[in-house]
């Protein structure tokens, strides 16, 4: 059985390369890491509003340095309509006077007041600080955590699915009907590859994106995740290869899933936008599983358990649809 | 008008074509479904405060800022801070002022407002004598609906982009391709049918999906209808392109991924970051660009900028067409 199983495991890592599902990944890989680096990181930027004086007479003198001074009321509208989250204070009538183009009604009263308080010294006790990421180290988990999930879901999952077609095409399947050999063993050997090259992709985008000590401290965790998540996605690959006619039928059900199921996940995951059925959604649990491994917050045994159940769940299902299509073929 | 008849029929009987046509139909619809979804809350700030751990005078001035979340314990207070997908800012009393706990990881913009809150706490009667002038932003998106309904509008415009393609990588792979050469018909026949079937479609699945997001007045809708009938028609000339490309399924739904990501990212990008000057002029080479900021503009009044977007576009369509004739004519030299 084990040499059976190695010469399977052979032709799955062969057939893997010939289709360029290694060079694929590897350009993916390449392709997260510059946009992390050359872009997410300096586009999550958000400094505090800007605050612009106009004072010809001198009358604030214990203003904070983040105050910056213009030197005509042109000039303010000028700085305010380039920065439009800018607050102007009017002080050229004695009264000081609040400036602002119009936005969300609670966040305009916080500009202004916030504003208005930059113009009296205080001594205000610093925020106590609960956490221990950085917002660059946030960053970087939150967008490597969002990429390992999209390329699992998404582009591997594609990946997986044009390599299964193209066996079932030029009649694997059939041939292994007629295989003097145990017949899970096609499966497993095929989550075996998938799953192993998902690991190792893992663990580079992890090191690469989160950085070495951080990235190896989480790595344990979020590999176990990667696990659950790529069988899962191995496994659902695997019936809509054995279930689906053809590839494009499969592009049609690939594109609802990419759409419509992982949409609401990255909205209700990473915003404060929540719904009220995202609970309901499976896509969202294991998307938090992930999540929580990055960020080192406890995950619950209730979630491991419905895991292991749907990966039991789907395999059956698996060898059930892989049963009959070798019954069909035979 | 024989092979048009041809051509509909087998893209009537493509579910990959049709479902593409439905896609931005459904989306649209859901989208009229969500409006109900509050996305401006995004910006706002965020309160957890310990039940009975402040004064209903205190919560009341702290919900002027922002919604204001009770927690039983300190713990689910703390775990509320640290949950990285929100910025929730802890509030607590301390004797006559404020005191206030962060998560250390959360934007400048929040950190700042935290750090200034008990600031604002003790000068909050002050605060509301002050006279505040309100500016009406002049090109402010609504809210985020207001950037999604014109992003589903130009994936419905750029949909007659995969129908083409699509359509001619089938007839590629099913062998049609190599009937299609030796039928008595001529390259510009043939462009002309896969063009119109992909310019048709695109034009009546972003017609459909437009009814459902705007209803609009008489002017701006026959503008609007300029604008989709414009980038229907570079969309199907790209799609030709794609299918004259890929060799096959693969590389085809590859390509057309680059495309569609390319043709969402960059109007979307642009008008996100308030992108002007020469790097917008340098995005207008990406056809849906134009188009996004004509739908913008429109949503907005303002005919001016649309108009001068549908002249974009119109080049648009001039530029595509001649490069496929060159292309074709350079093909046909070197086959001769």
């Amino acid at each position: 059985m084990g040499n059976s199983f190695r010469a399977l495991f052979k032709k799955d890592c062969r057939m893997l390369v010939s289709g360029k599902f290694f060079l694929m990944a590897i350009g993916f890989l390449a392709l997260y890491t510059a946009y992390v680096d050359l872009g997410y990181i300096r586009f999550m930027q958000m400094p505090p509003y800007n605050v612009y004086l106009y004072d010809p007479a001198g009358t604030q003198t214990e203003r904070s340095p983040l105050v910056q001074t213009v030197s005509s009321m042109e000039a303010m509208d000028a700085a305010l309509l380039s920065d439009a989250n800018g607050v102007g204070l009017d002080a050229s009538t004695g009264e000081v006077r609040v400036v602002l183009y119009e936005g969300a009604e609670h966040v305009d009263r916080h500009r202004a007041d916030y504003a208005l308080s930059l113009l009296e010294l205080s001594a205000s006790p610093a925020p106590e600080v609960l956490g221990t990421n950085t917002p660059e180290q946030k960053a970087r988990k939150e967008i490597t955590c969002e990429m390992l999930f999209f390329e699992l879901t998404a582009v591997g999952f594609l990946g997986i699915a044009a390599v299964l077609f193209k066996e079932k095409g030029i009649g694997v399947i059939r041939v292994h009907a007629i295989l003097p050999l145990r017949k899970d063993l096609f499966i497993l050997s095929k989550l075996t590859v998938f799953l192993l090259s998902d690991l190792v992709f893992a663990i580079l985008l992890t090191l690469l994106n989160v950085g070495s000590a951080e990235g190896a401290a989480v790595l344990p965790v979020v590999l176990l995740q990667t696990a659950i998540l790529s069988l899962m996605m191995a496994l659902v690959g695997l019936l809509c290869a054995l279930l689906l006619k053809d590839l494009r039928q499969f592009t049609l059900a690939y594109l609802v899933i990419a759409i419509f199921a992982a949409t609401p996940v990255f909205l209700s995951a990473n915003t404060s936008v929540k719904f009220d059925w995202i609970n309901w959604h499976p896509f969202y649990h294991v998307y938090m599983g992930l999540k929580n491994a990055y960020f080192g917050t406890a995950i619950s045994p209730v979630y491991y358990a419905g895991a292991a159940g749907a990966i039991v769940l789907l395999f059956l299902a698996v060898q059930l649809a892989f049963r009959r299509e070798i019954g069909k073929e035979g | 008008m024989k092979g048009l008849k041809y051509q509909l029929k087998s893209v009537l009987r493509d579910k990959f074509c049709l479902m593409t046509f439905l896609l931005p139909i459904l989306a649209a619809v859901a989208l009229n479904f969500m409006g109900s979804i509050d996305m401006s809350s995004l910006g706002e700030l965020h309160f957890g405060v310990l039940e009975n751990g402040l004064s209903p005078q205190t919560v009341t001035w702290l919900e002027r800022y922002g919604p204001v979340t009770a927690y039983e314990t300190q713990e689910e207070l703390t775990a509320a801070i640290n949950e990285p997908s929100t910025n929730v800012i802890g509030v607590q009393a301390d004797g006559d002022s404020l005191r206030t706990a962060i998560s250390g990881d959360e934007l400048d913009i929040f950190q700042q407002a935290a750090a200034t809150l008990p600031a604002l706490y003790e000068r909050r009667e002050t605060a509301e004598q002050v006279e505040v002038q309100m500016l009406e932003r002049p090109d402010i998106l609504e809210s985020l609906q207001g950037i999604f309904i014109p992003a589903v509008l130009i994936v419905a415009m750029f949909m007659g982009c995969t129908f083409n393609a699509m359509n001619i990588i089938s007839e590629k792979e099913d062998g049609v391709a190599f009937v299609n050469e030796i039928l008595p018909m001529t390259p510009s026949q043939y462009t002309f049918q896969k063009v119109v079937v992909g310019f048709l479609f695109g034009s009546l699945s972003s017609f459909v999906t437009a009814c459902i997001c705007f209803q609009m007045s008489g002017l701006h809708f026959e503008t609007m209808l300029v604008l989709i009938v414009l980038s229907a028609f570079v969309a199907a000339m790209i799609g030709l392109f794609i299918g004259k490309l890929s060799e096959g399924l693969m590389t085809g739904v590859v390509y057309i991924k680059i495309v569609m990501l390319l043709f969402l990212a960059v109007p979307l990008v642009c008008a996100l970051i308030g992108v002007s000057g020469p790097l917008a002029v340098i995005c207008n080479i990406v056809p849906s660009q134009p188009a996004f900021e004509g739908i913008m503009a429109l949503s907005a009044g303002n005919t001016k900028t649309a108009l001068k977007d549908i002249g974009i576009l119109a080049v648009h369509c001039i530029a595509w067409f001649a490069l496929y004739v060159l292309l074709a004519t350079r093909r046909e030299k070197r086959s001769i």
